[in-house]
């Protein structure tokens, strides 16, 4: 018992010696030798993240996202410079925000630049495609957003899972077929939300987020958590036969919920930022785009009892998201959350696929090298890309 | 065991990550309550802000440069006689290119100086006479002046660099032709060397004098603050809007005499409006007989002049560039009219 204690505490702290010595270094290297390695010019940079617009004003939030602190002294609309506030304060450290409120009459559709200058006369800017004004949090809009949601995310899965009663009275290896159809549409989901977030990176998010390694970061996050609880809830339902596909169905159902969260809030902050019109045309494409993800989660599902209850709740599970998701991006948008879910969403299909790769394997004897998976994985691939044309 | 150990793990993990990432979404959620602020946009509204006014007003507290003090003053140098009767005016003007200053409210640029400011003194001399610059170069790089007038070669600034840390020169010239022009450094690269301040007004006086008046020196310039070869400031006499906030007082009935000089870079074209009233511009101010009667001038670069005009109404009267960009970024001021002491008494004379 004694010696077990004493290797612990020497197991402990040959742990923790590293991370003194780091801790040493860097202490070290900002302090009295501070200017060891003060070699090059350490320039200010100021992101304007958002912009919006509101009664006889523009609000712009700015962030810092150099490597010292900045001094916001001055802004500028379509750059001439116009008296402005900034709240809470001027001095942004890094990372710290504020918001710059611009009294101006502009008017609606018309592109504006807002500027932002700091204490060494470096100038950054932002253009707004054409100005609307700011959504704000009321019934109505709750209402609208709450319409969207509904049909991008709970209808089409609603209806991809009348599917179900057809995949029932198929043969097996058809039934493969449709199973790997699935791994084909949550393949290319997944691609398509990374590619989204590299999008909103690129668009929106300062250089030094590193918007591509975030992403990265967060789908693997997302991906082995998912795996790890994904693999605790199928050994638990592996006492009865029935239970199992249930929860892959289920694993489905939560992984393209979380996919359409991040899709939801995409949406949400295109019409909250103006920056589209959300049209009749838009909504069909996405619908039918989504109608595939019903038809997910009712595949493997076929192989269980009819559970009418669980089937709509798995519906609601996978869709409801996109309500909340278009609520938040509607209301409250920052491009890093936005990334982060989106990432999260896309982490979680992968696992999805990759999950019922495993339950096709076990199945099919062939598996990859049989006709009909290999046909099921294209032929949702290609399902997929041909509909994303209409979004 | 080993299994929840690894769950423990896995959400701690978990809280970390979404902590952090917390922490990037709603940065300053914990902000103190400050009391409120208010300030006047351009159309006269009036704001309430929690947090601090960003106006390019300027407060004498951060000042180091009174374009206020510069409006009117004129150097006439320290006069002597020659043994020829020629006055002789002596000047010391001291480059320097290591200044921080702050320019507009809140932005610090680095301003090459004759004299310390932005523009240097404004030198002033008759038709005739010699003028003298005793020249000292405390820069980190070499710099001249050069005047624009009739002088000889030798002494025109350009072929001669004066070296940094001390280098000296001097200029010797007869003050000439009658009128208002420029001097500015004319080293390598010119634009460079102009953009960052140095440069300044030289006047030649007639011998027999110009009518009396209230006389003051404009230079319109610009200030490139991040270098993108695009002026971010215009102005009168370098800050911006500061004779919008701070207005130049004159009288009504008493002739204003403005020495205009335009040094901005960058853009082709500078002009001058005067609101409510019209002006007589003498084009370089050679000649004594204006060329034209009108509230709108269009000068290039180092293109300069004088406007004489007078106000018969008191009140509060703009004059700006009527290219509203550099208005708007700027190049803006007030003259604020005031009763004629003087005029009062005369006006009941006219009346009667």
């Amino acid at each position: 018992m004694e010696v077990n204690k004493t290797s612990k505490g020497k197991l402990l702290a040959s742990g923790l010696i590293p991370f003194v010595f780091v801790i040493l270094l860097i202490v070290y290297l900002f302090g009295s030798s501070g200017d060891l390695l003060d070699v090059g010019v350490s320039l200010p940079e100021v992101t304007i993240e958002k912009i919006v617009f509101v009664d006889g004003e523009i609000q712009a939030t700015v962030r810092n996202t150099g490597h010292i602190p900045v001094e916001v002294v001055m802004a500028d609309v379509n750059d001439r410079i116009q008296p402005a506030a900034i709240e809470p304060d001027r001095f942004l450290n890094r990372f710290e925000t504020a918001l710059v409120r611009i009294p101006f009459e502009w008017n609606e559709s018309e592109p504006y630049t807002v500027g932002i200058t700091t204490e060494d006369g470096t100038r950054f800017e932002k253009e707004i495609k054409a100005a609307t004004q700011a959504l704000k949090p009321s019934g109505e809009l709750v209402g609208y957003f709450a319409i969207i949601g509904t049909y991008v995310g709970i209808i089409p899965v609603m209806i991809g899972l009348l599917w179900l009663p057809f995949i029932k009275r198929i043969s097996k290896a058809k039934y493969n077929f449709f199973l790997a159809i699935t791994v084909g549409l949550l393949l290319f989901l997944g691609i398509d939300a990374i590619e989204e977030a590299t999008e909103v990176s690129a668009k929106f998010l300062a250089g030094s987020f590193n918007g591509i390694l975030l992403i990265a970061t967060v789908v693997i996050l997302s991906f082995l958590g998912l795996y790890y609880s994904g693999n605790k809830l199928v050994k638990r339902a592996d006492a009865s036969p029935y239970a199992k596909p249930v929860a892959l169905g289920l694993m489905i159902a939560i992984g393209i919920g979380l996919h359409n969260f991040g899709e939801g809030l995409a949406i949400g902050a295109a019409v909250g930022l103006g920056e589209v019109a959300f049209s009749t045309f838009l909504l069909v494409g996405f619908a039918l785009h989504n109608t595939s993800e019903g038809f997910a989660i009712a595949a493997p599902m076929a192989k269980g009892k009819p559970m009418i209850g669980k089937l709509v709740g798995m519906g609601l599970i996978a869709g409801s998201p996109a309500i909340f998701g278009a609520w938040i991006g509607g209301f409250a948008y920052s491009p890093f959350t936005s990334i982060v879910f989106l990432s999260i969403g896309s982490g979680a299909i992968f696992q999805v696929a990759v999950a019922i790769l495993g339950w096709i394997r076990k199945e099919d004897d062939k598996f990859l090298a049989s006709a009909s998976v290999v046909a099921g994985i294209a032929a949702g691939m290609l399902i997929m890309y041909i509909t994303s044309i209409l979004v | 065991m080993k299994n929840s150990k690894t769950s423990i793990m896995i959400s701690i993990l978990a809280i970390v990550s979404v902590a952090s990432s917390l922490y990037f979404v709603i940065p300053g959620s914990i902000e103190a309550q400050s009391e409120e602020k208010t300030f006047v946009t351009h159309n006269g509204g009036i704001v309430r802000t929690t947090g601090e006014v960003l106006d390019p007003l300027y407060t004498s507290a951060t000042m180091k440069f009174d374009p206020m003090e510069y409006l009117r003053e004129f150097n006439y140098g320290r006069v002597s006689q020659l043994p020829d009767g020629i006055t002789l005016r002596e000047f010391t003007i001291i480059a320097e290119d290591d200044k921080i200053m702050e320019v507009s409210p809140g932005v610090f640029y680095n301003v090459w100086t004759f004299n310390g400011t932005v523009p240097g003194p404004t030198i002033r001399a008759t038709e005739g006479d010699m003028v003298r610059i005793n020249f000292i170069n405390n820069g980190s790089k070499s710099h001249t002046m050069h005047f624009h007038g009739i002088h000889p070669a030798e002494m025109d600034g350009v072929f001669e660099p004066v070296g940094p840390g001390g280098g000296q020169f001097t200029y010797e010239f007869e003050a000439g032709p009658v009128g208002v022009h420029p001097y500015h450094c004319h080293m390598m690269p010119l634009e460079e060397h102009i953009v960052h301040g140095l440069y300044g007004v030289y006047i030649v006086d007639p011998k027999e004098g110009r009518a009396p008046a209230d006389e003051m020196v404009m230079v319109l310039n610009g200030l490139d603050t991040d270098f993108d070869t695009e002026n971010n400031f215009y102005a009168a006499n370098t800050i911006p809007f500061y004779y919008q906030h701070h207005p130049i007082q004159i009288n009504t009935d008493e002739l204003i005499r403005v020495y205009v000089v335009n040094m901005v870079e960058f853009d082709p074209v500078n002009n001058l409006h005067l609101h409510g009233n019209l002006y007589h511009y003498y084009p370089t101010g050679t000649d004594t007989v204006p060329s034209f009667y009108t509230d709108m001038i269009t000068l290039s670069q180092t293109e300069r002049g004088i406007i004489e005009f007078e106000y018969d109404y008191p009140g509060k009267y703009l004059f700006h560039a009527h290219k509203v960009e550099f208005s708007e970024k700027g190049w803006i001021g007030i003259f604020l009219v005031k009763e004629n002491p003087k005029s009062a008494s005369i006006g009941v004379e006219y009346g009667s």
